[in-house]
């Protein structure tokens, strides 16, 4: 088969790798070297070293404090979506009326776009706040948690429909074998069910985490970081020392490059570690 | 069939492929006009229009966003269709933008300067050409002033906005209004002061723009205090006090709640100014659009009238509106030659053809700084008006627009997001102050 | 049992909570579209009565503002032929990669893996940069940037299903005279469409909401839905909160009947998309 196809490289792969090479390869070199320039359009790039990863750690503590921003922002959300996810998932496998009405409803808010989902709930939060004489912007703590429960809402009905699928797969002998050996409710979750979706947790943690991270739309939309850059995250960070200010282009690109570092060995880390858990069970 | 189908598909695809990659010769504009104000975005638009009309050539006007300005030209002027005419705030905006900006000294734009020394020189060229000349100061109702004045229990003897020549006396009108709200029909002295990002810039400019000049003009080792502004590496923010009292007055009485500043934009505080909500906001004439815009405007536009910002600075006794202008026009020195020409046509008939000059009179409502506007050819708004009257009145001493000297834009919004934190009380005035004194240090 | 029919009664009546706190910022939302805009951030969970509401004038100027029309026709212009494209194009590789073993299809499958998880801000400068100076910032242009940009995840999707298709069956259509193309397209092709429609639903749920890459690389000429929505909040001077949310309705409309319509297939999708992920 394999000496047939090969000859039709052009038609099935280059299309492809043109693209590729165009919207991702060069770019990302490019994004590498330019970490380590000065540059202000790409022609007039100056050689400087590490300068630039210097200056985003000792020009100010922007850069450190969004990035412990996030990291606060994945743990809750990660945690909060994936137990609500599977929670929901659990109930939606019971058989009970309205199962897929609910799941319907349960996913919409996913297919509502970040900007659109960060002036939605910029609405509702600053027309509770109001009411307290107080605004999203009053309190680093409310933009934190609005983001909160924005991502929430809007992943908790992906993150289900992924357990679902999950939970069905599981033979019904098994859970048969189980009610018969006299387990309760408990054990059955705990020593069945859990392991056995082991690969639609390893899924779901790897999606909520980089989604967690890489979250910029609903950021710009719902606080823009306000008050004074303390509800920022990563990647409006580094958009905002990029095309706001002046000299600063290098130094936005050398974060970017740290940031895509940790987004990396997180993803990394974590799909090692859950698989790991999978091949356990 | 299905064959068909996807065979069909397939050279579909393939075709905008195709086009797409050789779209690589698609038709520059011949002028792009990269806007700064987003309150004239409609019209330019009809600007842009018009001149399509006369002279068959196309001008692309694109507006940024509010506060997006240098981000939206960073990342269009490294573009091959970029902007051919574009603005700088200043001598810190050419400075950064030098590498783009042409040399107009032949131009006929810069010839109608009535005064020269205004454009942006460098060496023997001319680099930038001011084209507005704005002013800014406390804009009040005057129909609610005079309801105060005739108010009995009123307990200051101040009888017309006149005497209020003083911070002293400002203030005391300010809280004896504030005391009596209801007897006045309005929700508060002070329209929100607006402090949500990007909607700052009325504090973290152009009010601190006051103490800041009064600081640098004592400066006697410069002639002129925005060129002492432009070199000083470090200042001492000697009347911060004055600030704070300014703009505590302006909290303190405001219409809004201080911890809820932080989601008020400036349209928020003019629409509240326009429904008669409030007395005063401080604000400059480029505003009138968005108070006559407003549905359901209260004010009358010969009740609106403009009185200085006092602060309570020895010597403000005299003290006028601030009046200077941060909007110059610069021509991209990286298009080719006919774009430039095709440009300075452009602004050449926008500023002294009768159909450009009327929209700059009526729709932008400009006052100019050019010698092709005759007396008569003024803006006919009340804002305007108000900045000329003050402009020709020669017992008041203007203050002019030093904050084109602030170090970035950085150092703006940086302060800015410290004033907000002042506001909702999560910081204290002297962290403000010391913060401010740092970053214009760090940021020069 | 009878525990049991308990437990689904609460967890019934859990459901309807929850599904109630899902739908009502939707339906706040919707209901302040018809507010005037001064009554809408300071009161938002009030209905609109005699003196606050506007009837459709929030429609009619957010639509004039934003030239909301036009920003829907690129939105579904571009979403369309970049997912098409994807679809195409992307199975192609991956049919490729898999039945023909090299060092360079091996190279460049783990290209396409690692590009899965860079953040879009590396490459957000250079790559509107470079699509600038090939005269790729327009809308024909952009569909190559997402075939592009997409192609990681949906090359990986397709190659891990067309690892489980038996070989046999395609070189039984080799023997009987077909070319590789026309193998692909009339054996192949049609056992991937599952994993077809998966990869056309994730690409799409993407390409229809994104706002960044299309701001920066055609958003000043060409406003998709999210730019516009966007542009709204200070391209015009003020912010006028009631065009914002009549806008806010608009952009929901289209993904509504998107879903409603396709729903089965969406969620299948989904799901499985994540099985092989």
């Amino acid at each position: 088969m394999g000496k047939a196809v090969k000859k039709y490289f052009a038609l099935f792969v280059l299309p492809t790798l043109i693209a590729f090479v165009i919207a991702f390869a060069v770019p990302f070199l490019m994004g590498v070297y330019l970490s380590f320039t000065e540059f202000r359009t790409v022609s007039d790039a100056q050689f400087v070293g590490f300068a630039n990863y210097i200056k985003a750690f000792s020009e100010n503590n922007e850069f450190l404090f969004s990035l412990w921003f996030t990291v606060k922002f994945a743990v809750v959300s990660v945690f909060s979506i994936n137990v609500l996810a599977f929670a929901l998932a659990l109930m939606l496998t019971r058989g009970i009326k309205g199962t897929n009405l609910f799941r319907t409803v349960f996913f919409m808010p996913n297919l509502i776009g970040g900007i659109v989902l960060g002036y939605i709930w910029q609405l509702i939060i600053n027309g509770v706040l109001y009411k307290y004489g107080y605004s999203i912007t009053s309190n680093p703590t409310f933009g934190f948690w609005g983001l909160v429960i924005l991502m929430n809402w809007q992943m908790i009905g992906y993150m289900m429909i992924i357990y679902i699928a999950g939970i069905q797969n599981i033979s019904t002998d098994i859970l048969e074998a189980a009610k018969v050996d006299g387990a309760n409710s408990f054990t059955t979750l705990f020593r069945i069910i859990i392991p056995s979706v082991m690969p639609s947790v390893t899924i779901c943690l790897f999606l909520t985490i980089t989604n967690s991270f890489k979250m910029f739309d609903p950021n710009l939309a719902l606080t823009a970081g306000a008050p004074s850059k303390q509800t920022q995250m990563v990647a409006l960070d580094i958009y905002n020392t990029f095309y706001s200010r002046s000299g600063y282009e290098g130094v936005g690109q050398a974060k970017a490059v740290m940031f895509f570092l940790v987004v990396a060995v997180i993803a990394l880390l974590q799909l090692w570690f859950t698989r790991r858990k999978e091949v356990e069970s | 069939m299905k064959k068909k189908v996807t065979a069909l598909l397939l050279v579909i695809v393939v075709i905008c492929m195709s086009i797409s990659l050789t779209a690589c010769g698609k038709k520059k504009s011949q002028v792009y006009f990269l806007n700064f104000k987003p309150e004239a975005a409609n019209a330019y638009k009809e600007i842009a229009a018009a001149y399509e009309k006369e002279t068959g050539i196309s001008v692309k006007v694109v507006t940024a966003a509010a506060n997006t300005y240098e981000q939206t030209l960073k990342s269009e002027i490294a573009k091959s269709d970029a902007p051919t005419i574009f603005q700088v705030n200043g001598p810190i905006g050419y400075n950064e933008w030098k590498d783009y900006c042409l040399d107009i000294k032949d131009s006929k734009l810069y010839s109608y300067l009535s005064d020269d020394t205004l454009a942006i020189k460098e060496d023997d060229g001319v680099y930038a050409v001011p084209y507005v000349v704005e002013g800014y100061g406390i804009i009040y109702n005057d129909a609610i002033m005079q309801r105060y004045f005739a108010l009995p229990e009123k307990k200051t003897d101040i009888t017309s906005t006149d005497e209020i020549n003083s911070f002293d006396t400002l203030k005391a009108v300010v809280g004896d209004m504030t005391a009596n709200l209801s007897k006045l029909g309005i929700e508060g002295v002070f329209a929100s002061t607006s402090l949500s990002s990007g909607e700052d810039w009325r504090w973290q400019t152009h009010l601190l723009n006051v103490p800041l000049y009064y600081e640098f003009s004592e400066n006697t080792d410069y002639d002129d205090p925005t060129l002492a502004g432009l070199n000083l590496k470090d200042i001492e923010f000697k009347y911060h006090q004055n600030f704070e009292n300014i703009f505590d007055l302006y909290i303190n009485n405001s219409i809004t709640e201080k911890t809820l500043l932080g989601s008020k934009s400036t349209a928020d505080s003019m629409a509240e100014f326009a429904l008669g909500k409030v007395a005063m906001v401080q604000n400059g004439n480029w505003a009138w659009s968005q108070i006559s815009d407003v549905e359901g405007n209260t004010v009358k536009a010969n009740d609106i009238k403009f009185m200085p910002i006092y602060t309570g600075i020895d010597g403000e006794k005299g003290q006028g509106l601030c009046i200077g202008t941060e909007n110059y026009i610069a021509i991209n020195k990286n298009v080719t030659q006919e774009q430039q020409k095709a440009s300075l046509d452009f602004l050449d008939w926008l500023f002294s053809s009768t159909t450009g000059k009327d929209f700059v009179t009526n729709k932008l409502d400009y006052i100019t700084p050019f010698n092709t506007f005759t007396e008569d050819e003024l803006p006919n708004d009340p804002l305007a008006k108000e900045v000329v009257r003050y402009m020709n009145d020669d017992s008041v001493k203007t203050v002019p627009w030093i904050f084109t000297s602030f170090p970035s834009e950085e150092f703006k919004s940086h302060i800015g997001s410290y004033l907000l934190d002042y506001a909702q009380g999560t910081r204290k005035w002297d962290e403000f102050k010391k913060e401010l004194i740092n970053k214009w240090k760090s940021e020069r | 049992m009878e525990h049991s029919k308990t437990a689904n009664r609460i967890m019934f009546a859990l459901l309807v909570f929850a599904a109630a706190v899902f739908l009502f910022p939707i339906f706040v939302v919707l209901m302040n579209s018809f507010k005037n805009k001064f009554s809408i951030s300071q009161t938002p969970f009030v209905l609109p009565n005699g003196d606050t509401f506007a009837g459709i004038t929030n429609y009619t100027t957010g639509v004039a503002d934003t030239g909301f029309f036009s920003a829907f026709g690129w939105s579904l212009f571009i979403t369309v032929f970049s997912v098409l494209a994807i679809v195409v194009f992307t199975s192609m590789t991956a049919w490729y990669i898999v039945r023909v073993k090299s060092v360079f299809t091996s190279i460049f499958y783990y290209a396409l893996v690692f590009s899965m998880i860079v953040p879009f801000q590396m490459v957000m400068f250079t790559m509107s940069k470079t699509a600038n100076t090939l005269g790729l910032d327009n809308p024909i242009g952009i569909i190559l940037i997402y075939l592009g940009f997409g192609a990681g995840l949906s090359t990986f999707m397709f190659t891990g299903f067309i690892k489980s298709v038996p070989v046999q069956i395609e070189e039984a259509a080799t023997i009987d005279g077909c070319n590789p193309a026309q193998t692909y397209w009339r054996i192949v092709f049609p056992i991937l469409k599952p994993t077809a429609i998966t990869v056309a639903i994730l690409n799409t749920m993407w390409i229809w909401n994104d706002y960044l890459l299309p701001y920066l690389v055609i958003g000043h000429d060409y406003k998709t839905i999210p730019i516009a929505v966007q542009y709204l909040k200070g391209g015009y001077g003020s912010v006028d909160m009631g065009a914002m949310m009549a806008m806010l309705v608009l952009a929901i409309i289209p993904v509504v009947i998107f879903y409603l319509s396709c729903q089965k297939y969406i969620i299948k999708g989904v799901a499985s998309g994540a099985v092989k992920g």
